[in-house]
């Protein structure tokens, strides 16, 4: 009876419930006069519940219990019916019929759906950009303590984690790659931020990036360029380094305060040999000479070419009197050495040690000078310039 | 004329009104309007000579914070697990809605689509590994929807 005086006023008040008698045989025994509005036509007695409701089909079981239990109750929310949305309660009437409650709960649902719509087009876009941020460079987001709060797929797979924790767990400290001075993010950002830093991790080279990301995170950017370096970075005839390469060398001994012998050698008279033997005896004369040299560095020495049949040797982590020796044993290598094509061949060599005050150019300049100096001298010699 | 109920589930935004719509009305709207609750929609269909009458719930899909009331699932014969081929969560989604839906119906049958097939190269639809019961769809352009609902009723029926 309560159900019944609910739906009365419901129906007499605000049209919020319609509903349904069904017998045993889920055969309609009586319905609301607003049914309708849910249906594509209006239900008559003796109808089959079914055609009217679908929603019902398979729980057939369930409606046969109620008939005959007070408290059992099926309930079926947010049914779209036409261009409405309703709850569909079934429930004891009495022993012969049970009652279907069609609940108009429309207009919370499409509220509730706007909201949802807005949640999903979120989450969507969201997916969206991240697949962005997962394209691009390996990427990392630092808070103003020094946390990483955040990082791409492109970082995380490079240092093989799968996860944020993993990375806490691995205690991974960008930093200490550039410099193991640094002591936090902070330091590496003050370090980077508005330049650019070449930063080498295990065996691949990144360019390191640093920008502030509102005033709560930074964001450091790593650029892989490993791959494209060696070929962009080696000169096609010799296979030795290219100017550029050494130039980012001697800047970054020049930053960080480094010692460092920076040599200039020239091939005496090798425009009588392109003269005498042709171009192509000359390139063979170049590749002859810079291989004799290489052999006779230490790997982490760096030999490029100038240009010509110029080139630069830097040397570190030596005194100006070991570098002399070694110069000398050079020179006397290259002097006794039969070139083919050509024979004999001799080389000047031009000395000069990176002092406090010195910038790149200033210490090329003394190299050279002492270069000079070299071959007014004679040639097939070696000439140390201090400042 | 036999009933038979069937469920599309899936995560949000995967596309089953849209195949739903294709199967039944033959129409297809690129709007993405998110599914509230269920929406019912018959169709009638004959195999072997018998007459069908499909009841094809078109389920709200699942999101992160939302998941889909158990209540939709009673009595359902089969169901077509539905994913974005271009969102590899949604594929990867599709074995929870399994798991949930046959844990409800332990007999029930179920063919998956991955949806939105439109969107993908040759290359990549050739590279896709399908079974006999799953199917690379496109509402929009009305690639195996067809096929998909009668695969799911054949082994319903079998």
């Amino acid at each position: 009876m309560k159900n019944i005086q609910i739906i009365l006023n419901s129906i007499l008040s605000k049209d919020i419930f319609e509903y349904v008698l069904v017998d045993k045989s889920l055969k309609i025994v009586e319905t609301s006069q607003g049914l309708d509005k849910y249906l594509d036509r209006v239900p008559k007695r003796d109808d089959d519940l079914l055609k009217f409701c679908p929603e019902l089909f398979g729980v057939e079981k369930e409606i046969n219990k109620i008939f005959s239990n007070k408290s059992m109750l099926y309930v079926l929310e947010s049914v779209h019916k036409k261009e409405y949305y309703v709850n569909l309660s079934v429930e004891h009437y009495d022993e012969n019929m049970v009652l279907i409650l069609l609940h108009n709960i429309t207009d919370t649902t499409l509220s509730q759906q706007k909201l949802l719509q807005y949640s999903n087009e979120s989450i969507l876009l969201n997916n969206t950009l991240q697949k962005i941020l997962d394209s691009q460079n390996a990427i990392l987001f630092v808070t103003h303590n020094n946390e990483i709060s955040y990082t791409n797929d492109q970082f995380m797979k490079y240092f093989s984690v799968k996860k944020m924790m993993d990375l806490k767990r691995k205690n991974l400290k960008i930093y200490t790659y550039l410099d193991e001075t640094l002591e936090n993010y902070d330091a590496l950002f003050e370090r980077v931020n508005s330049k650019e830093e070449y930063i080498t991790i295990e065996k691949d080279t990144f360019i390191l990036k640093a920008t502030w990301i509102e005033s709560t995170h930074k964001l450091f950017t790593l650029t892989k360029v490993t791959r494209l370096s060696d070929d962009m970075l080696k000169d096609s005839l010799t296979g030795v380094y290219k100017k550029t390469y050494f130039d980012k060398r001697i800047q970054k001994i020049i930053r960080h305060q480094e010692d460092a012998i920076v040599v200039v050698i020239d091939l005496d008279d090798f425009k009588a040999v392109n003269d005498t033997y042709g171009h192509q005896a000359g390139d063979d004369v170049l590749r002859e000479f810079t291989a004799l040299i290489q052999e006779n560095i230490r790997s982490d020495d760096v030999l490029a070419r100038w240009g010509g049949e110029e080139f630069l040797l830097l040397l570190q982590h030596t005194s100006v009197e070991n570098a002399l020796k070694k110069v000398e044993a050079m020179r006397k290598l290259i002097a006794e050495h039969t070139f083919s094509h050509i024979g004999r061949l001799t080389a000047s060599f031009g000395l000069a040690s990176k002092e406090k005050n010195d910038d790149m150019h200033t210490l090329l300049q003394r190299a050279d000078k002492a270069l000079y100096e070299a071959k007014k001298s004679g040639k097939n010699c070696i000439k140390f310039k201090k400042v | 004329m036999i009933r038979k109920k069937i469920l599309l589930l899936g995560d949000f935004s995967v596309g089953k009104t849209s195949l739903v719509k294709r199967y039944v009305d033959g129409t297809f709207d690129d709007k993405y309007l998110t599914t509230i609750g269920v929406k019912i929609s018959k169709k009638l269909l004959t195999l072997k000579g018998v007459e069908y009458e499909l009841l094809i719930w078109d389920i709200e899909g699942s999101t992160p914070s939302k998941k889909i009331s158990l209540g939709y699932y009673k009595g359902a014969s089969g169901a077509i697990f539905v994913a974005d081929v271009t969102r590899k969560e949604t594929i990867e989604g599709i074995e929870a809605h399994k798991e949930v839906f046959l844990s409800e119906n332990p007999d029930a049958k179920f063919v998956i689509a991955y949806n939105k097939s439109d969107k993908l190269s040759e290359i990549l639809k050739e590279q896709m590994e399908l079974t006999e019961n799953s199917f690379l769809t496109s509402a929009k352009n009305d690639e195996n929807v067809e096929a998909l609902f009668i695969k799911l009723m054949e082994n319903m029926l079998s």
